[in-house]
């Protein structure tokens, strides 16, 4: 199976993009997908094409403080580049993400405070939207805050699984010292309450979803060949 | 603790690691963050079901002896780790093994450059500038001017590799034109 990763290169993280390559193609990874919210700045994306053997991807994060202003980010970036990641912040902006089906990927913050809602989830599998669990709090936190971390996520689990949602997992790093392998990476959310298979098939997701948003669909269900 | 009979003895697995880091990390260092780790992850109970022992560890490379039926577990927990004393770090499983020969020589290198070049060259580009604090193979750390640049993901210096210094010739070898 084709493992893939969303990160961050330098300048919001601080690793460049062919260092990460070259770490996660050391790891096992087939693709990483990059995922700056001003993907234009990256520093020399080009210079990773030099590593051979791994798919780089350059995708987009999107960050809104309103619903308003998420969506017509999301409009104009969708046509731009084949993975679109929103990071949900406010109960309004997940909400919002889960109802526009130009997103390919939401990572919700696994927060006490804000679960995954009932009608954000039947949403987001009308509208094709896959639920990302940011593994890293489990990486940094020790103690109570990574237990109410591990409680959170448990509870949007088991509302993914109730609607049958897309799930997909990632460390969300932001140097080459966050990466970690795609076994590992599956321990780890198999702690989290992932069973196994679950786990993989969300750690291979964003790369089948890259290769769908490459084809061209005309409309639903129908591909210009 | 040991039996005498061989069927009652537990049976054992040995993980080799490797450790990726920004400065030097002794091993009783690195075997307390394990154990606090494991203690935080699975508690007191989870540590008395899984005995972590390290075997050997150079710097890079290390052996890691867990109970047969906890490899899932020794995994989560070597990838838990964050930083050791203030030093960032991940630490990366390379694969699991019977028996510590098998393991030495399946996992762990033996043939290889330890030393990692250590310079003071300068480096000074249109979006990063700093100096480089150590090369090995195509992997450059970087010290930069700017201490905002590598805010938010705690880690001291920038990873970059030689194709971002030299504008992405194929070539390159760690000489790279930036200098």
């Amino acid at each position: 199976m084709s493992f893939f990763e969303c990160l961050k290169a330098y300048p919001e993280g601080t690793a460049s993009a062919s260092r990460l390559a070259l770490t996660a193609k050391r790891l096992g990874y087939q693709g990483l997908i990059i995922c700056n919210q001003e993907p234009d700045k990256v520093f020399r994306s080009e210079a990773a094409d030099c590593i051979k053997g791994i798919n780089l991807i350059m995708g987009v994060e999107v960050k809104a403080a309103n619903a308003r202003a998420l969506r017509s980010r999301v409009f104009a970036l969708r046509a731009r580049y084949p993975f679109l990641v929103v990071q949900g912040t406010t109960e309004e902006t997940i909400r919002a993400t889960c109802e526009d089906p130009n997103v390919d990927l939401l990572l919700h913050p696994c927060d006490g405070q804000r679960p995954l809602t009932i009608a954000s989830a039947r949403a987001a599998k009308l509208n094709r939207v896959a639920i990302g669990f940011d593994l890293s709090p489990l990486l940094r936190l020790r103690g109570s805050s990574r237990a109410r971390w591990l409680e959170a996520a448990k509870h949007n689990l088991i509302l993914a699984r109730k609607f049958d949602l897309a799930l997909v997992i990632t460390a969300n790093a932001r140097s080459h010292l966050d990466l970690r392998a795609p076994r590992d990476l599956l321990a780890l959310a198999e702690t989290a309450g992932f069973d196994p298979c679950e786990a993989a098939a969300a750690l291979a997701l964003p790369g089948r979803l890259v290769e769908l948003n490459r084809k061209k669909w005309l409309s639903p269900g129908v591909e210009l060949l | 603790m040991r039996s005498r009979l061989p069927v009652l003895r537990t049976r054992r697995r040995y993980m080799a690691f490797e450790l990726e880091a920004e400065g030097e990390i002794q091993p009783r260092e690195l075997m307390s963050e394990i154990h606090s780790s494991q203690f935080s992850l699975f508690g007191d109970a989870g540590a008395a079901k899984n005995r972590l022992k390290m075997i050997s560890f150079d710097g890079r490379f290390g052996l890691l002896r867990c109970r047969h039926t906890y490899i899932r577990d020794t995994r989560a927990i070597l990838a838990s780790i964050y930083s050791i004393n203030g030093i960032r770090v991940a630490l990366h499983t390379k694969g699991v093994s019977g028996t510590i020969k098998s393991a030495t020589e399946k996992y762990i290198p033996q043939l290889r450059k330890i030393s990692v070049e250590n310079d003071g060259r300068r480096i000074e580009l249109e979006e990063v500038s700093g100096w480089i604090i150590r090369t090995h193979g195509l992997e450059v750390d970087l010290c930069p001017d700017d201490r905002n640049k590598t805010k938010g993901s705690d880690t001291r210096y920038l990873g970059l590799t030689s194709f971002d210094l030299c504008g992405g010739r194929e070539d390159a070898d760690g000489t790279p034109d930036g200098l």
